[in-house]
Protein backbone atom coordinates (compact mmCIF):
# COMPACT_ATOMS: atom_id res chain seq x y z
CA UNK A 1 0.00 0.00 0.00
CA UNK A 2 2.42 2.22 1.20
CA UNK A 3 4.94 1.87 -2.52
CA UNK A 4 1.72 3.55 -4.22
CA UNK A 5 1.99 6.39 -1.84
CA UNK A 6 3.48 10.02 -3.52
CA UNK A 7 3.49 11.78 -0.66
CA UNK A 8 5.25 12.19 3.30
CA UNK A 9 2.08 12.87 4.63
CA UNK A 10 0.80 9.77 7.35
CA UNK A 11 -2.72 9.68 6.16
CA UNK A 12 -3.68 7.39 9.79
CA UNK A 13 -6.10 4.07 9.84
CA UNK A 14 -9.32 4.30 11.72
CA UNK A 15 -8.83 3.88 15.86
CA UNK A 16 -10.75 2.77 18.43
CA UNK A 17 -9.17 5.07 21.04
CA UNK A 18 -10.27 8.41 20.74
CA UNK A 19 -14.00 6.91 21.62
CA UNK A 20 -12.42 4.72 24.35
CA UNK A 21 -10.44 7.43 26.11
CA UNK A 22 -13.54 9.79 25.88
CA UNK A 23 -15.80 7.21 27.80
CA UNK A 24 -12.68 6.51 30.01
CA UNK A 25 -13.11 10.57 30.38
CA UNK A 26 -16.72 10.60 30.81
CA UNK A 27 -16.48 7.70 33.85
CA UNK A 28 -13.86 9.37 35.64
CA UNK A 29 -15.47 12.83 36.02
CA UNK A 30 -18.95 11.05 36.96
CA UNK A 31 -16.87 8.99 39.04
CA UNK A 32 -14.88 11.20 40.67
CA UNK A 33 -17.83 13.57 41.45
CA UNK A 34 -19.71 10.89 42.84
CA UNK A 35 -17.31 9.78 44.92
CA UNK A 36 -15.98 13.49 45.93
CA UNK A 37 -19.71 13.77 47.42
CA UNK A 38 -19.33 9.84 49.08
CA UNK A 39 -21.96 8.45 46.71
CA UNK A 40 -22.59 4.60 46.55
CA UNK A 41 -20.16 3.05 43.78
CA UNK A 42 -18.65 6.36 43.07
CA UNK A 43 -15.14 5.29 43.88
CA UNK A 44 -15.36 1.83 41.42
CA UNK A 45 -16.46 4.14 39.09
CA UNK A 46 -13.44 6.22 38.99
CA UNK A 47 -11.11 3.26 39.39
CA UNK A 48 -12.59 1.80 36.21
CA UNK A 49 -12.60 5.04 34.48
CA UNK A 50 -8.85 5.60 35.05
CA UNK A 51 -7.99 1.98 34.24
CA UNK A 52 -9.97 2.98 30.94
CA UNK A 53 -7.83 6.00 30.16
CA UNK A 54 -4.58 4.32 31.33
CA UNK A 55 -5.52 1.52 28.91
CA UNK A 56 -6.01 3.68 26.02
CA UNK A 57 -2.70 5.77 26.91
CA UNK A 58 -0.75 2.07 26.44
CA UNK A 59 -2.81 1.01 23.44
CA UNK A 60 -2.56 4.60 21.46
CA UNK A 61 0.59 5.28 21.89
CA UNK A 62 1.47 1.61 21.47
CA UNK A 63 0.22 2.30 17.94
CA UNK A 64 1.71 5.30 17.48
CA UNK A 65 5.33 3.95 18.23
CA UNK A 66 4.62 0.90 15.63
CA UNK A 67 3.25 3.24 13.19
CA UNK A 68 6.69 5.68 13.68
CA UNK A 69 9.24 3.33 14.70
CA UNK A 70 8.56 -0.36 12.90
CA UNK A 71 6.39 0.88 9.89
CA UNK A 72 8.16 4.63 9.06
CA UNK A 73 5.23 6.63 8.51
CA UNK A 74 6.86 9.83 10.75
CA UNK A 75 8.36 11.41 7.58
CA UNK A 76 10.08 14.69 8.31
CA UNK A 77 6.48 16.70 7.13
CA UNK A 78 4.46 13.95 9.74
CA UNK A 79 7.36 14.70 12.43
CA UNK A 80 6.26 18.70 12.46
CA UNK A 81 3.04 17.75 13.80
CA UNK A 82 3.81 16.04 17.18
CA UNK A 83 6.44 18.67 17.38
CA UNK A 84 3.93 21.76 17.15
CA UNK A 85 1.62 19.83 19.23
CA UNK A 86 3.91 19.26 22.10
CA UNK A 87 5.17 23.05 22.17
CA UNK A 88 1.33 24.25 21.95
CA UNK A 89 0.71 21.44 24.83
CA UNK A 90 3.64 22.78 26.48
CA UNK A 91 2.48 26.98 25.98
CA UNK A 92 -0.74 25.87 27.40
CA UNK A 93 0.21 24.17 30.74
CA UNK A 94 2.99 27.42 31.38
CA UNK A 95 -0.87 29.15 31.45
CA UNK A 96 -2.06 26.59 33.62
CA UNK A 97 0.79 27.11 35.95
CA UNK A 98 0.43 30.75 35.95
CA UNK A 99 -2.95 30.67 36.84
CA UNK A 100 -1.99 29.35 40.17
CA UNK A 101 1.26 31.66 41.05
CA UNK A 102 -1.70 34.42 40.16
CA UNK A 103 -4.39 33.15 42.30
CA UNK A 104 -1.31 32.95 45.04
CA UNK A 105 0.03 36.21 44.57
CA UNK A 106 -3.23 38.12 44.46
CA UNK A 107 -4.04 36.90 48.23
CA UNK A 108 -0.31 37.28 49.47
CA UNK A 109 0.15 41.01 47.89
CA UNK A 110 -2.70 42.59 50.19
CA UNK A 111 -3.84 39.95 52.55
CA UNK A 112 -7.31 40.35 53.86
CA UNK A 113 -8.37 41.39 57.29
CA UNK A 114 -9.81 37.88 57.82
CA UNK A 115 -6.18 36.19 57.65
CA UNK A 116 -4.74 38.81 60.53
CA UNK A 117 -4.15 41.53 57.11
CA UNK A 118 -0.53 39.48 56.99
CA UNK A 119 1.17 37.28 54.75
CA UNK A 120 1.71 34.50 55.99
CA UNK A 121 -1.26 34.60 58.26
CA UNK A 122 -1.59 34.76 61.47
CA UNK A 123 -0.86 31.61 63.12
CA UNK A 124 0.44 29.59 60.08
CA UNK A 125 2.96 27.73 60.43
CA UNK A 126 5.44 27.51 57.46
CA UNK A 127 8.61 25.80 55.98
CA UNK A 128 11.74 27.38 56.34
CA UNK A 129 12.68 28.33 52.71
CA UNK A 130 16.14 27.20 53.03
CA UNK A 131 15.73 23.70 54.67
CA UNK A 132 14.06 21.22 52.07
CA UNK A 133 13.12 23.55 49.21
CA UNK A 134 16.03 25.11 48.95
CA UNK A 135 17.64 21.72 48.38
CA UNK A 136 15.30 20.71 46.01
CA UNK A 137 15.74 23.54 43.32
CA UNK A 138 18.94 22.82 42.17
CA UNK A 139 18.09 18.55 41.85
CA UNK A 140 15.78 19.67 39.04
CA UNK A 141 18.28 21.48 36.88
CA UNK A 142 20.32 19.06 37.83
CA UNK A 143 18.48 16.55 35.94
CA UNK A 144 17.74 19.31 33.22
CA UNK A 145 21.91 19.21 32.48
CA UNK A 146 21.49 15.18 32.74
CA UNK A 147 18.60 15.52 29.97
CA UNK A 148 21.16 17.67 27.89
CA UNK A 149 23.39 15.54 28.48
CA UNK A 150 21.07 12.54 26.98
CA UNK A 151 20.39 14.72 24.08
CA UNK A 152 24.18 15.15 23.08
CA UNK A 153 24.51 11.89 23.60
CA UNK A 154 22.18 10.79 20.89
CA UNK A 155 23.21 12.95 18.23
CA UNK A 156 26.47 11.78 18.55
CA UNK A 157 25.04 8.41 18.30
CA UNK A 158 26.79 7.29 21.71
CA UNK A 159 23.28 5.24 22.26
CA UNK A 160 24.71 2.93 25.94
CA UNK A 161 26.00 6.69 27.27
CA UNK A 162 22.44 7.93 26.40
CA UNK A 163 20.90 5.75 28.47
CA UNK A 164 23.24 6.22 31.16
CA UNK A 165 22.23 10.53 30.95
CA UNK A 166 18.38 9.55 31.10
CA UNK A 167 18.82 6.98 34.20
CA UNK A 168 20.86 9.91 35.86
CA UNK A 169 17.77 11.90 34.63
CA UNK A 170 15.47 9.74 36.03
CA UNK A 171 17.09 9.24 39.54
CA UNK A 172 16.99 12.74 40.37
CA UNK A 173 13.57 13.37 39.18
CA UNK A 174 12.62 10.38 41.56
CA UNK A 175 14.71 12.10 44.43
CA UNK A 176 12.85 15.48 44.12
CA UNK A 177 9.86 13.84 43.99
CA UNK A 178 10.95 11.96 46.94
CA UNK A 179 12.09 15.42 48.76
CA UNK A 180 8.63 16.98 47.88
CA UNK A 181 6.92 14.16 49.80
CA UNK A 182 8.94 14.24 53.14
CA UNK A 183 8.21 18.48 52.47
CA UNK A 184 4.42 17.67 52.40
CA UNK A 185 4.85 15.37 55.44
CA UNK A 186 7.20 17.71 57.29
CA UNK A 187 4.64 20.87 56.31
CA UNK A 188 3.10 22.85 59.78
CA UNK A 189 -0.11 23.14 57.38
CA UNK A 190 -2.40 21.71 55.68
CA UNK A 191 -4.70 22.66 51.96
CA UNK A 192 -7.34 22.89 54.39
CA UNK A 193 -5.33 25.57 56.71
CA UNK A 194 -6.76 29.54 55.05
CA UNK A 195 -5.97 30.79 51.40
CA UNK A 196 -2.42 30.33 52.51
CA UNK A 197 -2.79 26.56 52.23
CA UNK A 198 -5.15 26.69 49.17
CA UNK A 199 -2.62 28.29 46.95
CA UNK A 200 0.29 26.43 48.73
CA UNK A 201 -0.63 23.26 48.11
CA UNK A 202 -2.22 23.89 44.57
CA UNK A 203 0.51 25.71 43.14
CA UNK A 204 3.20 22.95 44.44
CA UNK A 205 0.98 20.08 44.70
CA UNK A 206 0.31 20.61 40.55
CA UNK A 207 4.11 21.45 39.95
CA UNK A 208 5.19 18.08 41.95
CA UNK A 209 2.55 16.22 39.67
CA UNK A 210 4.06 17.83 36.07
CA UNK A 211 7.38 16.34 37.65
CA UNK A 212 6.13 12.86 38.09
CA UNK A 213 4.49 13.22 34.23
CA UNK A 214 7.57 14.28 33.07
CA UNK A 215 9.28 11.18 34.98
CA UNK A 216 7.37 9.02 33.30
CA UNK A 217 7.69 10.80 29.95
CA UNK A 218 11.32 10.08 30.65
CA UNK A 219 10.95 6.24 31.69
CA UNK A 220 9.68 5.71 28.70
CA UNK A 221 11.88 7.81 26.51
CA UNK A 222 15.13 5.50 28.29
CA UNK A 223 13.45 2.02 27.63
CA UNK A 224 12.65 3.46 24.05
CA UNK A 225 16.92 4.37 24.11
CA UNK A 226 17.84 1.22 25.40
CA UNK A 227 15.82 -0.42 23.19
CA UNK A 228 17.37 1.20 20.48
CA UNK A 229 13.94 3.04 18.64
CA UNK A 230 15.53 6.56 18.61
CA UNK A 231 18.50 7.51 16.15
CA UNK A 232 20.09 10.59 16.44
CA UNK A 233 17.95 11.89 12.98
CA UNK A 234 14.63 10.50 14.65
CA UNK A 235 13.93 11.11 18.26
CA UNK A 236 10.74 13.44 18.37
CA UNK A 237 9.60 11.83 21.48
CA UNK A 238 12.81 11.94 23.36
CA UNK A 239 12.57 15.76 21.96
CA UNK A 240 9.12 16.62 23.46
CA UNK A 241 10.22 14.75 26.73
CA UNK A 242 13.05 17.17 26.94
CA UNK A 243 11.06 20.04 26.11
CA UNK A 244 8.59 19.19 28.86
CA UNK A 245 11.69 18.50 31.91
CA UNK A 246 13.21 22.03 30.80
CA UNK A 247 9.39 23.41 31.42
CA UNK A 248 8.68 21.76 34.77
CA UNK A 249 12.65 22.27 35.80
CA UNK A 250 12.33 26.21 35.49
CA UNK A 251 8.91 26.47 36.25
CA UNK A 252 10.14 25.03 40.17
CA UNK A 253 12.29 28.47 40.29
CA UNK A 254 9.23 30.46 40.25
CA UNK A 255 7.39 28.85 43.54
CA UNK A 256 10.66 28.67 44.91
CA UNK A 257 11.29 32.21 44.78
CA UNK A 258 7.68 34.02 45.26
CA UNK A 259 5.76 31.34 47.21
CA UNK A 260 8.45 29.81 49.49
CA UNK A 261 10.66 32.33 49.80
CA UNK A 262 8.63 36.02 49.40
CA UNK A 263 5.85 34.20 50.53
CA UNK A 264 7.45 32.24 53.50
CA UNK A 265 9.27 35.08 55.50
CA UNK B 1 7.69 -7.41 5.82
CA UNK B 2 7.80 -4.76 8.86
CA UNK B 3 11.67 -3.65 7.81
CA UNK B 4 10.87 -3.85 4.08
CA UNK B 5 7.88 -1.16 4.68
CA UNK B 6 9.88 0.76 7.58
CA UNK B 7 12.57 1.21 4.34
CA UNK B 8 10.51 2.42 2.24
CA UNK B 9 8.93 4.83 4.27
CA UNK B 10 12.40 6.12 5.30
CA UNK B 11 13.04 6.44 1.26
CA UNK B 12 10.23 8.25 0.78
CA UNK B 13 10.43 10.21 3.60
CA UNK B 14 14.31 11.13 2.38
CA UNK B 15 13.54 12.03 -1.15
CA UNK B 16 10.65 13.81 -0.21
CA UNK B 17 12.99 15.53 2.45
CA UNK B 18 15.37 15.88 -0.88
CA UNK B 19 12.69 16.88 -3.11
CA UNK B 20 12.04 20.00 -0.81
CA UNK B 21 15.64 21.16 0.06
CA UNK B 22 17.22 22.11 -3.21
CA UNK B 23 20.22 24.35 -2.06
CA UNK B 24 18.25 27.25 -0.06
CA UNK B 25 16.04 26.32 3.17
CA UNK B 26 17.63 23.01 3.91
CA UNK B 27 17.63 22.28 7.21
CA UNK B 28 20.48 21.98 8.94
CA UNK B 29 20.32 18.90 11.27
CA UNK B 30 22.29 19.23 14.42
CA UNK B 31 23.76 15.76 13.78
CA UNK B 32 25.52 16.73 10.69
CA UNK B 33 28.23 17.87 13.02
CA UNK B 34 29.55 14.51 15.12
CA UNK B 35 32.36 15.72 16.64
CA UNK B 36 30.57 19.17 18.72
CA UNK B 37 27.80 16.74 19.85
CA UNK B 38 30.24 14.38 21.46
CA UNK B 39 32.07 17.40 22.77
CA UNK B 40 29.07 19.11 24.41
CA UNK B 41 27.44 15.26 25.69
CA UNK B 42 30.96 15.34 27.35
CA UNK B 43 30.44 18.52 28.52
CA UNK B 44 27.21 18.07 29.75
CA UNK B 45 27.81 15.11 31.46
CA UNK B 46 30.45 17.04 33.72
CA UNK B 47 27.86 19.36 34.27
CA UNK B 48 25.71 16.80 35.27
CA UNK B 49 28.15 15.24 37.98
CA UNK B 50 28.87 18.69 39.00
CA UNK B 51 24.77 18.97 40.11
CA UNK B 52 24.76 15.71 41.45
CA UNK B 53 27.77 16.54 43.92
CA UNK B 54 26.43 19.89 44.64
CA UNK B 55 22.96 18.26 45.62
CA UNK B 56 24.69 15.51 47.66
CA UNK B 57 26.27 17.69 50.06
CA UNK B 58 23.61 20.31 50.42
CA UNK B 59 21.18 16.72 50.99
CA UNK B 60 23.85 15.72 53.75
CA UNK B 61 24.14 18.75 55.13
CA UNK B 62 20.36 19.49 55.46
CA UNK B 63 19.32 16.15 56.59
CA UNK B 64 21.91 16.55 59.12
CA UNK B 65 20.54 19.59 60.78
CA UNK B 66 17.23 18.12 61.58
CA UNK B 67 13.85 20.18 61.05
CA UNK B 68 11.99 22.13 63.81
CA UNK B 69 8.38 21.80 65.01
CA UNK B 70 6.21 24.83 65.45
CA UNK B 71 3.47 24.61 68.38
CA UNK B 72 -0.10 24.54 67.33
CA UNK B 73 -1.67 27.69 66.43
CA UNK B 74 -4.75 29.07 68.23
CA UNK B 75 -7.93 27.61 66.30
CA UNK B 76 -8.13 30.72 64.51
CA UNK B 77 -11.67 30.31 62.27
CA UNK B 78 -9.39 30.00 58.96
CA UNK B 79 -7.62 27.65 59.89
CA UNK B 80 -8.28 24.04 59.71
CA UNK B 81 -11.43 24.39 56.98
CA UNK B 82 -13.87 21.44 57.18
CA UNK B 83 -16.83 21.80 55.65
CA UNK B 84 -18.30 18.16 54.96
CA UNK B 85 -16.00 15.17 55.85
CA UNK B 86 -13.39 13.78 53.11
CA UNK B 87 -14.96 10.23 51.14
CA UNK B 88 -11.83 8.62 52.57
CA UNK B 89 -12.18 9.66 56.36
CA UNK B 90 -12.39 12.67 58.72
CA UNK B 91 -8.81 13.66 57.62
CA UNK B 92 -7.12 15.49 55.51
CA UNK B 93 -3.99 13.83 53.58
CA UNK B 94 -0.99 15.11 55.23
CA UNK B 95 -2.44 15.13 58.64
CA UNK B 96 -3.14 11.35 59.82
CA UNK B 97 0.43 12.14 61.43
CA UNK B 98 -1.00 14.44 63.62
CA UNK B 99 -2.56 11.40 65.66
CA UNK B 100 0.42 9.42 66.44
CA UNK B 101 2.75 12.24 67.20
CA UNK B 102 3.41 14.46 70.22
CA UNK B 103 4.24 18.12 69.39
CA UNK B 104 7.53 19.83 70.87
Amino acid sequence: MIESQRHSYHLVDPSPWPISGSLGALATTVGGVMYMHSFQGGATLLSLGLIFILYTMFVWWRDVLRESTLEGHHTKAVQLGPRYGSILFIVSEVMFLFAFFWASSHSSLAPTVEIGGIWPPKGIGVLDPWEIPFLNTPILPSSGAAVTWAHHAILAGKEKRAVYALVATVSLALVSTGFQGMEYYQAPSTISDSIYGSTFFLATGFHGFHVIIGTLFLIICGIRQYLGHLTKEHHVGFEAAAWYWHFVDVVRLFPFVSIYWWGGI
Amino acid sequence: MASSIARSGFRLGAAACSRRGTTSGRRGFASSAHHDDAYEAAKWEKITYLGIVTCTVLSIYNLSKGHHHSPDPPPYPYLRIRTKEFPWGPDGLFEIKHHSEDHH
